[in-house]
């Protein structure tokens, strides 16, 4: 069919539609609502989708790390990382009949409690719900050959004939090609009309793992590694196909406002808010995997009774906290154009989350994010009495403490204070304190929220350089560091300097700002070309065995730049030229994520081959320690929890944002008690029921270890 | 390990425990439930409930002192700035409205067009992203926005329910917008007009102008929102009289789709799609047949719109007859 005659069979599949629902105003009608056993439905089915999602991110964030960590370990033939890669799946295995148990309780529950809401969704996504049918066993087939075929596939086979080498041959062409598809694809060459960014999602990661999985096959060990990366192909697919029935309630496309679709499967699948959401649970699945096994692992540290238990747990919850501040670090990147991408959709839903119903919300998330980040930092800093030679480097932590303590208090300020009329009289008037007012403001909490990250980057500098002694001049390591310190050089340049050119040349009509304006744009252009200079200069440093100055360079100048200069420049900007502060906060984020890519890449090659200074002393950790760890579990889960509810209750009074309302009596965005007993319940459930599945899993691996 | 468990299990506990202190001591402090509100009386009192409310204008606005957002101007007295209340500054925007226009406005005309157009007044310093209050997912009534124009007007200016409720000739068409929009489902008429100017007039005259393709849409509002909406998404399902689509093949075996815009004893004469007008000799003629099943109005046009395009399209067609 060509793409006109689609286009007009769709247009007569809309009119038939539009015709025989044009009365089907479901933004007025009644829809039917029914309970179970008298239970409120809203909340029965909140309790049910917070549980699933828990063990879902679960389910999907392990494998995303396990993966990885065998690939490590077959890299570079070291057992220990393949012997915990298949001990973090041996956790998945046990909650993953769990996960599917409770999706199809929640779904039966939203089927029957949900009638006309549900009907209409299925109306609209009846294939997309058969291809995640289909991709759940895909999903279980994976699973199950990964983690039973551990160690078969470990074997090396008797005798490679050609037959063999044959086959290889032709999956390393197959992986290939596999690959150049993707790139293909991520260039805008085959596939519907998609966003940007579901093409990069899909090209990146559904189309190019596969390849790279192929072309990589060369034995058994590698066949294991593509199935691990099927089974995270397909449980990133069966995220993204969720995600899309998440974001269609909150942006849905091909709707009209009366509720008839006349859209197609696609367009309604690929709607604003689902691939910004898949991003954004991506790293939220990578974070909390890793802090449910870190807590396993600490768990098992407390209780264990000999040094060889002690330095094992030991170890792998330092991977599991690597992981999770390696998913938490990126995490606000994401969240920011998640957010950025609600308000674009719906101005109205955007005002609500930060400035309406969901403010108090946000303070609350605030502490906990807050939490994670100085709670991890306490973690690091713990995990460096294990490593010789990091005492050098403990007078920088009461600094680092003092900082981090300041913008989390100033992150947490809020605006204007919820007083008595006695206390506003106290305040002479007013709801705003005379100083504190200011970090209540967006520009402080950018400048600090950037600070915070910063700092945790720092620590994780600190922590890595902890036990390396002398080093091994760049200069001396062969090509390999000139060519990825450029190029990690190149990229940064890309991030901010392609901002600079559009703030240098942009017309402040754009946001409806006068010409005279423009000051305002340029003077950040100009600030971030100075950065970009500094990506030079660091480079330059770097390759002429300088790594140390130069990370301390761009470190500096991202920390000046970012958190003092346009923090304070954001108040002059907000008074001047409001609209603009948007793109202050863009401007900082990008100082920030080039900061991180250069910096790491001159870390990596200034220790790499660098003398110990002795060996980590894994297992002399303190008990306090691996509360840490927990504590870091429950703060992430409470988090998840209110940020499921702060997305999902953005529709308000929609079941399906602008056309499907809520008639129910549960109509009403709860209040931040309410959703703190929610979460709190599904939290202890959640974390109950996987102790307990931990503990099974732990049964069979003793009876399968003896 | 059981000890652990058990001690792990009670800092769990603590933890949560914790949580749901903050979620209660927060509760406390800013209220509970967020309910919409029900029917409220056109009065300062109902309008400050709808604002601070369902209307959701706290979210961008505050007024004073009260309420955190700072997207949008302040409608109290804010510094140097802005210097007077919303009720007094709506006079002051009056005169410089009314200078812009050469319309004689009135201070609650400029608050109903905030309302109504809020992309005519831009304040300086801020963006135009004013929600449409009438469309969704707000969704307010005439009567809610009446309301909240009593209570802007309470903010330091004269309470003047009359006023809104008696419209001026500027109010008028910003009301009639409203109501338009209201019937028509939620779309935004500004944004339907350019839409209209941009893929409809080339083909149908409105007050006047357009090209004589289609039918004259001036009085189209007369007509049901149903049969607007028919229309645009489907033309050939009613056929207003004289553009039926005819099919014209001549002896050579040409065929010529059109509207027959003359018909006299020589020859039919048969406008194009593109607007092109074709006459043909009878004599020529080897079969002239009425096609019931469509329509000359361009399919591209529709494929070509967004949801959002044919909404408030089809709310600026619904006004069109208020203006008679």
């Amino acid at each position: 069919m060509t793409k006109r005659g689609l286009k007009r069979t769709l247009f007569t599949l809309g009119i038939i539609l539009l015709l025989g629902g044009i009365s089907n105003a479901y933004a007025l009608e009644a829809n039917e609502y029914r309970q179970f056993a008298g239970i409120d439905s809203r909340k029965l089915v909140w309790f049910l989708a917070q549980l699933h999602l828990f063990f879902g991110a679960f389910v999907l964030g392990v494998p995303l790390f396990a993966v990885i960590i065998e690939i490590v370990g077959w890299r570079s033939s070291d057992k220990r990382f393949d012997k915990l890669a298949y001990e973090f799946t041996s956790l998945l295995s046990v909650a993953y009949a769990t996960t599917a148990a409770l999706g199809g309780l929640f779904t039966f529950a939203l089927f029957t409690l949900y009638p006309t809401f549900m009907g209409y969704m299925a109306g609209v996504f009846k294939d997309v719900m058969f291809v995640y049918a289909m991709l759940f066993f895909g999903e279980t087939f994976c699973l199950y050959l990964y983690y039973y075929g551990w160690d078969w596939l470990s074997e090396e086979a008797k005798g490679k004939g050609q037959k063999a080498k044959g086959i290889f041959l032709a999956t390393k062409i197959a992986g290939g090609i596999i690959i150049v598809i993707s790139i293909l694809f991520l260039l805008g060459f085959g596939g519907p009309h998609m966003r940007g960014d579901t093409r990069a999602f899909i090209a990146f990661l559904l189309i190019l793992p596969i390849g790279a999985g192929l072309f990589i096959l060369k034995d058994r060990k590698t066949l294991h590694i593509l199935i691990g990366i099927l089974l995270n192909v397909f449980g990133i697919a069966i995220m993204l196909t969720a995600n899309s029935w998440a974001g269609f309630m909150m942006a849905p496309t091909g709707v009209t406002e009366r509720g008839d679709f006349i859209g197609t499967t696609w367009q309604a699948f690929d709607n604003h808010l689902a691939t910004p959401m898949a991003m954004h649970r991506m790293l939220g699945n990578l974070a909390f995997g890793g802090l449910v096994a870190g807590a396993y692992a600490a768990v098992k540290f407390i209780g264990s009774k000999t040094e060889e238990e002690k330095a094992h747990y030991d170890w792998m919850g330092y991977i599991s906290n690597f992981i999770a501040i390696a998913g938490l670090i990126p995490i606000p990147f994401a969240g920011y154009y998640l957010g950025r991408e609600v308000y674009s959709t719906s101005a109205v839903m955007g005002n609500n989350m930060m400035g309406g119903d969901f403010s108090w919300t946000f303070i609350i998330q605030a502490m906990l994010v807050g939490s994670l980040f100085l709670i991890s930092n306490y973690y690091l800093w713990s995990g460096m009495t294990r490593i010789p030679g990091a005492e050098r480097y403990y007078g920088y932590i009461k600094f680092m403490l003092a900082l981090i303590v300041i913008s989390f208090a100033i992150w947490l300020t809020p605006h204007n204070l919820p007083l008595t009329g006695e206390e506003v009289g106290k305040m002479g008037g007013t709801q705003y304190h005379p100083t504190l007012k200011f970090f209540g403001l967006m520009p402080a909490k950018n400048a600090v929220v950037n600070l915070i990250i910063l700092s945790t980057f720092f620590s994780f500098l600190l922590y890595r350089r902890g036990n390396k002694g002398d080093r091994i001049p760049i200069s001396k390591q062969g090509k390999a560091p000139l060519i990825a310190i450029s190029i990690a050089g190149l990229v940064a340049i890309i991030i901010i300097g392609q901002y600079a050119v559009f703030l240098l040349s942009a017309d402040p009509k754009i946001l409806d700002l006068p010409a005279d304006r423009a000051v305002y744009f340029r003077t950040v252009g100009w600030l971030l070309t100075f950065q970009c200079i500094a990506v030079i200069a660091a480079v330059i440093l770097a390759i002429k065995d300088k790594g140390i100055i130069a990370q301390g360079l761009y470190l500096g100048t991202t920390a000046l730049s970012v958190t003092l200069f346009l923090g304070v420049y954001g108040f002059i900007v907000m008074e001047k030229a409001s609209p603009f502060l948007r793109n202050v906060a863009v401007s900082q984020f990008l100082q920030l994520l080039s900061c991180l890519i250069l910096v790491t890449t001159i870390d990596v090659f200034l220790f790499k081959g660098a003398k110990e200074v002795g060996p980590l002393k894994w297992g002399k950790m303190t008990v306090r320690s691996q509360y840490a760890l927990l504590l870091l579990t429950i703060i992430i889960t409470l988090n998840m929890g209110l940020m499921g509810f702060i997305r999902s209750g953005l529709r308000s009074d929609w079941h399906i944002f602008g056309v499907m309302r809520d008639t129910s009596e549960w109509a009403y965005t709860p209040s931040n008690y309410t959703m703190t007993q929610m979460v709190s319940l599904t939290v202890v459930v959640f974390l109950v029921a996987v102790a307990f599945m931990f503990w099974l899993g732990g049964i069979a691996k003793g009876k399968n270890d003896k | 390990m059981g000890k652990v468990v058990i001690k792990v299990f009670v800092f769990l506990l603590i933890l949560v425990g914790l949580f749901m202190w903050v979620g209660y001591a927060i509760t406390k402090m800013t209220g509970g439930e967020k309910i919409a509100g029900g029917a409220v009386t056109i009065s300062p009192e109902g309008g400050e409930t709808i604002f601070w409310g369902k209307g959701r204008c706290f979210t961008c606005h505050s007024i004073g002192d009260r309420g955190s957002a700072a997207r949008c101007p302040n409608l109290g007295v804010w510094g140097d700035k802005l210097p007077l209340p919303i009720g007094q500054r709506a006079a002051e925007r009056a005169k410089e409205r009314s200078k812009q226009t050469g319309l004689n406005y009135t201070a609650t005309d400029y608050l109903v067009e905030c309302l109504a157009s809020p992309a005519a007044y831009i304040v300086e310093g801020f963006k135009n992203e004013m929600a449409i209050v009438y469309a969704p997912p707000i969704s307010l009534t005439v009567d809610e926005i009446k309301a909240v124009i009593s209570y802007l007007q309470s903010q330091g200016g004269e309470v003047n329910i009359e006023a809104i409720n008696t419209p001026t000739e500027v109010s008028k068409k910003l009301w009639d917008k409203i109501a338009a929009a209201g019937a028509a489902g939620g779309g935004d008429p500004g944004h339907g007009e350019e839409v209209f100017k941009m893929a409809c007039v080339s083909c149908h005259i409105l007050k006047g102008e357009g090209g004589k393709i289609g039918p004259d849409l001036t009085n189209i509002g007369t007509k049901s929102v149903k049969f607007i909406s028919e229309s645009i998404l489907y033309p050939a399902v009613t056929f207003t009289a004289g553009y039926e689509t005819y099919v014209v093949i001549d002896k050579s075996g040409k065929k010529i789709v059109g509207i027959k815009t003359k018909d006299d004893g020589s020859g039919v004469e048969i406008t194009k799609e593109n607007g092109e007008a074709v006459t043909i000799a009878k004599a020529d003629i080897k079969e002239i047949t009425q096609d019931k099943n469509k329509s000359i109005m361009p399919e591209e046009l529709i494929e070509a719109m967004t949801v959002k395009d044919y909404q408030d399209v089809l709310a600026f067609m619904v006004m069109q007859k208020s203006r008679q």
